[in-house]
């Protein structure tokens, strides 16, 4: 089985793919936070996130699998970088030590996962919805840790203000692609793959986001002002993070050599 | 700042004491407390306290249960009969034996 083309997919395959890949790809960057986090229960908190984020992942690559009969590897391990659908919000590499970014990411990721899951607890394709409602059980704790937070890093005033107002005007733009239409946009709506149009979904996000954000003293750009990034990610464009950190998780698969793979007490472990 | 964590593992059980997370406050210390004391083990509730707030007296500072014999105390109305039918009573013996035998009373 080939590897799946952002042109070239179903309207389920390319929402499940959207699914995937965004959860994939946020939960790698929370784990680059293992035992650097600010403390070591915000570690735990963040590590149990995350992999919550890779749970989820699992689902939707799972369903990819099952449905239409890709490998793991077509999926993750040997799929082109150009051929991954996740946001570049979820692809941006960490400013370093910047805990703020990783707060105010998962923020506006975790409010935009709640709406999106909402938008697919009815949909037609039924393997789909079936799932949706465990993932939805946790990201009420994402959400949750996030707002706790930012509530407490705005709350202070000074440097931790300052930080979570730079995270917000650096990835605001990036986020609004988390509503981006892959090809077949109307084809998942028409087919009731999604019950909702990304534009509605978009608009529910923008209130609540730009209204909490607001509440703490925090400033939210114009999204009709801001200046759009090229890449989309929905289109399997992404931004110069993205080749590294694929380049990174896919390094221990090509290490691994599986022409002529090790076994326990074999010659070649 | 400490936040003792208890427990509780059923509805109805007691809360146990089972560790503490550093946390700046009690909404912090329930998030946390979630994931570093409820995420592996059966959990139905948690409770969270500071630890400062917990008053403790020990065994350097009282004689818990006093000097003297008190197995005259003990809750053994009918010698003669076999407790087992309530399940209470004869707990209570065996523990009150029990105690009374690890102060050297009996």
């Amino acid at each position: 089985m080939a590897q799946p083309v952002p042109g070239d997919l179903s309207p389920v395959e390319a929402q499940l793919l959207r699914l995937a890949d965004d959860e994939y790809v946020l939960a790698e960057r929370y784990t680059e936070w293992q035992i650097y986090a600010p403390t070591p229960e915000a570690d735990l908190a963040l590590a149990n996130i995350a992999q919550d984020e890779f749970g989820h992942a699992r689902l939707w690559f799972d369903l990819l699998q099952d449905e239409f009969g890709y490998e793991e590897a077509d999926l993750l391990w040997e799929r082109d970088p150009g051929n991954f659908l996740h946001s570049p919000l979820v692809e941006l590499e960490t400013p370093d030590g910047d805990w703020a970014d990783t707060v105010v990411r998962s923020y506006l990721y975790d409010v935009a996962e709640r709406l999106r899951l909402d938008a697919l607890a009815d949909s037609s394709f039924d393997p789909l919805a079936d799932r949706v409602r465990k993932v939805q059980s946790e990201e009420g704790y994402h959400r949750e840790h996030a707002q706790s937070w930012l509530d407490r890093l705005t709350g202070g005033g000074g440097d931790a203000h300052q930080r979570v107002q730079s995270a917000v005007d650096r990835l605001f733009p990036h986020a609004l692609t988390l509503f981006a239409p892959t090809a077949n946009e109307d084809e998942i709506v028409a087919a009731g793959v999604r019950t909702r149009s990304l534009a509605d979904v978009r608009a529910d996000w923008l209130d609540e986001v730009v209204q909490y954000l607001e509440s703490l003293d925090v400033v939210v750009p114009d999204p009709s002002a801001v200046t759009r990034p090229d890449e989309v990610g929905r289109d399997g464009s992404h931004t110069g993070d993205w080749a590294a950190l694929h380049e990174e998780f896919t390094a221990t698969y090509r290490e691994l050599g599986f022409d002529d793979p090790a076994t326990l007490r074999s010659e070649n472990a | 700042m400490i936040w003792e964590v208890f427990r509780q593992e059923e509805a109805g059980d007691r809360h146990t004491h089972c560790g503490n997370v550093h946390a700046p406050d009690r909404e912090m210390a329930l998030l946390f407390a979630q994931i570093q004391h409820g995420r592996r083990m059966q959990t139905n509730s948690l409770w969270v306290a500071p630890s400062d707030e917990i008053g403790e007296v020990d065994a350097d500072e009282t004689e818990f249960g006093g000097t003297t014999d008190k197995s005259y105390r003990w809750a053994i109305t009918y010698n003669q009969i076999d407790a087992s039918f309530a399940e209470e009573v004869a707990e209570s013996e065996a523990e009150q034996e029990e105690a009374a035998e690890k102060r050297g009373d009996v």
